[in-house]
Order: C-alpha cells, then sequence, then structure tokens
C-alpha cells in the first residue's frame, strides 16, 4: 500500500515535470497549427525550421557564442584560479568576493549596465559584445568550479614533480592541469549551458539584425508562435536528453571498471 | 665519513612566526638522520629547506661543499617521500615511479627496467599497471619510496613517511627502510614527532623544539644522556626533577642525597640546582628501608611487558614513575634504589625551548 502510493507520488512528479514537454513534442508533429487539436501527424514543422534561415541563422549564433564564450571564459577562469593560488589568502578573499558579486547580480542589472557600457564606448552592438558580455558572466562560475581543486593537494603534487626534476612547465602541463581538469571540464560545461539558456543579458546586448534561439522565440511571440519554434524546441530537448543519457551511461560504465 | 649536506645559520620565519632561529645542522654521507620534534618545531621546514621547496631567510645550504641555497629543486640531487606521499592520481603506478626518469630523458627500455626493479626493491612486484587509487596506505607508501630511489638520488629526504600507516605496518616499514637504506647505500634525512621511530632506524638524532636544535647525537646518546629536560621528555618516560649538586658525585634530591658520576668536571659546581633525569626503569625495586629512598606505592597498571607504577615518595611526597617487570600490590610500602650511572644530571633551562613539554591532559 505505502508503495503504490509512493509510486503514485513519483508518477506525479514526473508528469508535472514532463507533461508540458511531452505536449510540446506531440505539437511539433501535428498537421494543423493549432497549439489545442490534433489533426494528423506531419513533419512539415521540422520542414519549414530548416528551411527558416533565420531561424536557422539563430541556431548557429547561439551555439557558436555559446561554444566561444565558454572556451574564452574556461581560459580567463583557469589562469585567474592559478594567479590567485600565489596570492596572500587576505587578497584572495578580497578578490573571490568580487568574483561572486556578478553571480548574485540580478540579470537585468547586468544585460543594461553591459548596453550602457557598449553605448559609452561607441561600440556597435552585435556579434561580438554577446560574446563578450556571454564571457564576463560566465568567468565567475568558471573561478568557481576551477578553484576547489586548485588546492594543497595540487600545490604538493606540483612539488612532487619539481622534486623529481620536472621543470616548473612541464610539472605545470603534466600534473598540474590534470589536477584540475574536472574542474575545467564542469566550468566550461557550466558556462556553456548559461551562455545557451541566457534571454536577458543577449537581448541587452545584442543589437538589432543578430539574434539568438532565445531572442527569436520572444520576437516571435509578439507576432504568434509558430509550430516550427515546436519543432525547434524537441529537437534541443532530445539532443539535452540523449547527452544525458551517454553521459551517465559512461560514468556508470567507469564505476564498474574501476 | 664526508660531510654532505652543512645548513649554516638557517633562519626562516612566516609571517611573525619565528620558525627556525639560525640552525645549524651537518648531515654526513651514507648517515640516516632524523629530525625529531614535536609539531612545529621546525623539523618539516628544515627538510623543506634541503628539498628546495622553502628559502631561507638568512643562511646558507651547502651539498658537497657547494651552495646550493638558491637551486630549485628540480636542480638538486636528492628526492623525496612526500608526507602524504604525493602520488599522481591520474597515473598509474608505473608512471608515478618513472616520470622522475621520463623527465631525465633515460631510453624507454632504461626506464622500464629500472621501474622493474625499483617495484622489487619495495616489495611490489607487478605493480606496474595498478591505479593509485587501488592501492593501500602501505602500498602507496612504498610506491613513494620506489618513485623516489629509481632516480638514484645521493640523498632521500622523508616526511613523516610513516604517519599515516596503522601500528603493525609501521612497525614493518621501520625494518623496510633501514633495510632499503643498507642496500641502496645513500644518506637518508628522515622527519618524524615518533620518538619511537627516531631511536630505532637513525645513526644521528637531533631533537628540536621551537626552532632550535635541543641534542644531537646516537639514539644511545639522546635517550641516556639527554642534554636538557625537554629532551628528556620527550624521548621515552622519565621522572624530572629538580636537585641541587652537593658535592663532586653526590646529588641531593627530594631531601635525599643520591650518588652519581657527575660533579665539576662537567660544570656542576657543589651547591648548583640541577634538573636530575631519572628513567622509571632505572628505579630498582628493594625491600622496605633498604634503598635510597622509601615510599609507598599509589597505583599501579599492567602495559604488556611490565607493570608501571606511581610511588609516592617519603618525605617529599613526590610520585615517582616506576617500571618493573614484577607484581607489587598497590599500597605496598617498598625501598627504591637507582645506580650512580643512572642518573642523568643536567644544567636548568635557561630558555623556554629547553623545558619539558607541558601536556594537558
Amino acid at each position: 500500500m505505502k508503495k503504490t502510493i509512493s509510486y503514485i507520488y513519483v508518477g506525479l512528479v514526473m508528469l508535472f515535470l514532463y507533461l508540458p514537454i511531452f505536449a510540446l513534442i506531440v505539437l511539433s508533429f501535428n498537421e494543423a497549427k493549432s497549439m489545442s487539436v490534433w489533426t494528423g501527424f506531419s513533419l512539415q514543422w521540422y520542414q519549414e525550421l530548416f528551411h527558416n534561415r533565420l531561424l536557422m541563422s539563430a541556431v548557429g549564433n547561439t551555439f557558436s557564442i555559446a561554444i566561444l564564450a565558454s572556451l574564452i571564459a574556461t581560459i580567463i577562469g583557469t589562469t585567474a584560479v592559478i594567479g590567485l593560488s600565489a596570492m596572500r589568502p587576505k587578497s584572495q578573499n578580497v578578490v573571490l568576493g568580487f568574483n561572486n558579486i556578478p553571480m548574485l547580480n540580478a540579470d537585468i542589472v547586468t544585460g543594461i549596465s553591459l548596453m550602457l557600457f557598449f553605448l559609452l564606448l561607441h561600440i556597435p552592438q552585435g556579434y561580438g559584445t554577446i560574446l563578450f558580455a556571454h564571457v564576463t558572466f560566465s568567468i565567475p562560475y568558471v573561478v568557481l568550479s576551477v578553484r576547489p581543486r586548485m588546492n594543497r593537494k595540487t600545490d604538493r603534487l606540483y612539488e612532487a614533480a619539481m622534486d623529481l626534476g620536472a621543470s616548473k612547465r612541464y610539472a605545470f602541463r603534466k600534473i598540474v592541469i590534470p589536477e584540475l581538469m574536472p574542474g575545467i571540464l564542469s566550468g566550461f560545461l557550466l558556462s556553456f549551458t548559461m551562455s545557451v539558456d541566457d534571454f536577458i543579458i543577449t537581448y541587452f546586448t545584442r543589437g538589432a539584425g543578430i539574434n539568438t534561439i532565445s531572442t527569436i522565440i520572444y520576437s516571435q511571440v509578439k507576432v504568434g508562435i509558430r509550430p516550427s519554434l515546436f519543432a525547434l524546441s524537441t529537437l534541443i530537448f532530445v539532443i539535452a536528453f540523449v547527452a544525458l543519457l551517454v553521459v551517465n551511461f559512461k560514468s556508470n560504465k567507469e564505476e564498474e571498471v574501476a | 665519513m664526508a660531510e654532505l649536506i652543512r645548513l649554516e645559520n638557517i633562519s626562516k620565519s612566516f609571517g611573525d612566526n619565528l620558525v627556525l632561529d639560525e640552525l645549524n645542522l651537518t648531515v654526513n654521507e651514507n648517515e640516516f638522520v632524523t629530525l625529531l620534534g614535536p609539531s612545529g618545531c621546525g623539523k618539516t621546514t628544515t627538510l623543506r629547506i634541503i628539498g628546495g621547496f622553502e628559502k631561507p631567510d638568512v643562511g646558507q645550504v651547502f651539498f658537497e661543499g657547494n651552495d646550493i641555497t638558491a637551486l630549485p629543486p628540480n636542480q638538486r640531487h636528492l628526492n623525496t617521500v612526500f608526507q602524504n606521499y604525493a602520488l599522481f592520481p591520474h597515473m598509474n603506478v608505473g608512471e608515478n615511479i618513472a616520470f622522475g626518469l621520463k623527465v631525465s630523458g633515460k631510453s624507454d627500455q632504461y626506464i622500464k627496467d629500472k621501474v622493474k626493479y625499483a617495484l622489487n626493491l619495495v616489495n611490489l612486484k607487478g605493480f606496474e599497471k595498478r591505479l593509485i587509487t587501488e592501492l593501500s596506505g602501505g602500498q602507496q607508501q612504498r610506491i613513494a619510496m620506489a618513485r623516489a630511489i629509481v632516480n638514484e638520488p645521493r640523498v632521500l629526504l622523508l616526511d613523516e613517511p610513516l604517519g599515516a600507516l596503522d601500528l603493525k605496518l609501521r612497525q614493518e616499514m621501520q625494518y623496510e627502510l633501514v633495510r632499503l637504506k643498507k642496500e641502496l647505500g645513500i644518506t637518508f634525512i628522515y622527519v618524524t614527532h615518533d620518538q619511537e621511530e627516531a631511536l630505532t632506524m637513525s645513526d644521528k638524532v637531533v631533537v628540536m623544539n621551537n626552532g632550535y636544535i635541543q641534542q644531537e647525537g646516537t639514539p644511545e646518546q639522546i635517550y641516556n644522556e639527554p642534554e636538557n629536560a625537554f629532551v628528556a621528555d620527550f624521548i621515552g618516560d622519565s621522572n624530572i626533577v629538580s636537585g641541587r649538586m652537593v658535592r663532586d658525585n653526590v646529588v641531593e634530591i627530594k631531601g635525599t642525597e643520591f650518588p652519581c658520576i657527575d660533579g665539576a668536571k662537567d660544570g656542576f659546581m657543589p651547591g648548583q640546582p640541577v634538573d636530575v633525569v631519572i628513567r622509571p626503569e632505572d628505579i630498582e625495586i628493594r625491600p622496605y628501608g633498604e634503598g635510597l629512598f622509601n615510599g609507598e606505592i599509589v597505583s599501579k597498571i599492567f602495559i604488556g611487558v611490565h607493570y608501571e607504577m606511581l610511588v609516592k615518595g617519603e618525605p617529599s611526597g613526590f610520585e615517582w614513575l616506576l617500571q618493573n617487570y614484577d607484581e607489587h600490590s598497590v599500597g605496598s610500602k617498598i625501598g627504591m634504589y637507582v645506580r650512580p650511572e643512572n642518573i642523568q644530571i643536567m644544567k636548568k633551562p635557561e630558555y623556554d625551548d629547553e623545558k619539558a613539554m607541558e601536556l594537558d591532559i
């Protein structure tokens, strides 16, 4: 009895979480443009999606910005962590405090201030400014995820490498970087998802004529959403879902080996 | 024996904390030297200065007469076994051991043979492909040893290498270390806070406290002839009491005169207040009234090999610590005797760091 109730409860939670997405997926295959009536199966919205140049360029922008921004942020953030480790603890805390502020700051404030900053310096807004903004808000997350790996143990390993005759550069490349790697990777992934997800900051820094997925959906809401956007959302969801499955499957397998 | 390493007037402080104060130390070739002391005494810092991981504020480090104070660790002919081993977690056992050889550009075949030889030496044959995470603490310890000695260093620095192991394994590894030292014929500089380790393995023990060397000598010298109360207290159990020289070869302790073997020739003048160390196993039990002084047993515990007793001396009331193989019941009155050569007389401490440690129990 207890068991059935718990199953029902979990089922309800799942339903609550996934029913909206399920509805979206179903509607993306709907023949009619209607958002409520099912008229028959069709792939026409997917066709429209792939033929819609505006949408496709938004998809391209979103992912190229996400990849570039998280790459740049990861490099800057990781070097920042390495630099931090050479500072006195007091100064480290000050820098880390400043590092945390942008994360707590409301996106809208960050967005508007970036926009004003670009206007003030007469920087034309477009792809470059979005990229700059995304790098800016990603760096703190990279610092936060890499920093815990830069600990006493890493210092000791670095010393051990030097003790065994390695040059500073060699010890850094062969010992410190692999030791930081899990943090670097999670910092990169975090930046990537933050960048793909972002709407507010992108909206204020993009200028005219360039769109990402989030901004194009927003602008289409005003004129009425076409089911091709359902198709796009479905694709993004499926890709994320598959990626998650692969990662989980792989880490399970690794655990079995170890 | 030829001098290998010499530390001259080394001072080092971290912030306001003076860790080493004008330390001088010589290590000879093929010696097993142990730096022994409580935590914070400066022993690890001394080792790190020898290894090149810390720069002294003042003073110089010499290696075979050459000043190496400014030399980075990767250019010194020594290797270190670190406290928590510092094995590279993303490499397997073989890659860990090969690291130093690879850096120095040895051929693949040479590296392979050498890794095999090193694993043999530490009794872990065939462990090349194992992951570090699969190893027990004792095995990791051995791999850390292998990784260091495979580079054929002139000196091996060991920073509390047995600290993380359990008692049985620690005792086994003590024998292993002495065996390795003999087989390799190199100099060991060993840091520990464990007096038993220091006494069993070393050729020379350097007892440190508060950044000063308190005494240097063979384990026997350190144990039998401690130079001050700190050393006596830190090395083994002891009765440390205040006394006064009466004349040559006689010292008065708690109202009783004891024959001893020190006098003006050792710098102890009649009437001079001194500290006296009597090891608990050196107090012999005699029938009441037949010893040098008497007392009543107030407590007794059995600690394996022998009994440990507290005896209230008459008439002073001072509680003496005794160790004896025979059982005596609590409450019985006994006489006690100490051979003159077992009474170790020391000058009174002039500095805080020479005093016995006050333990909060």
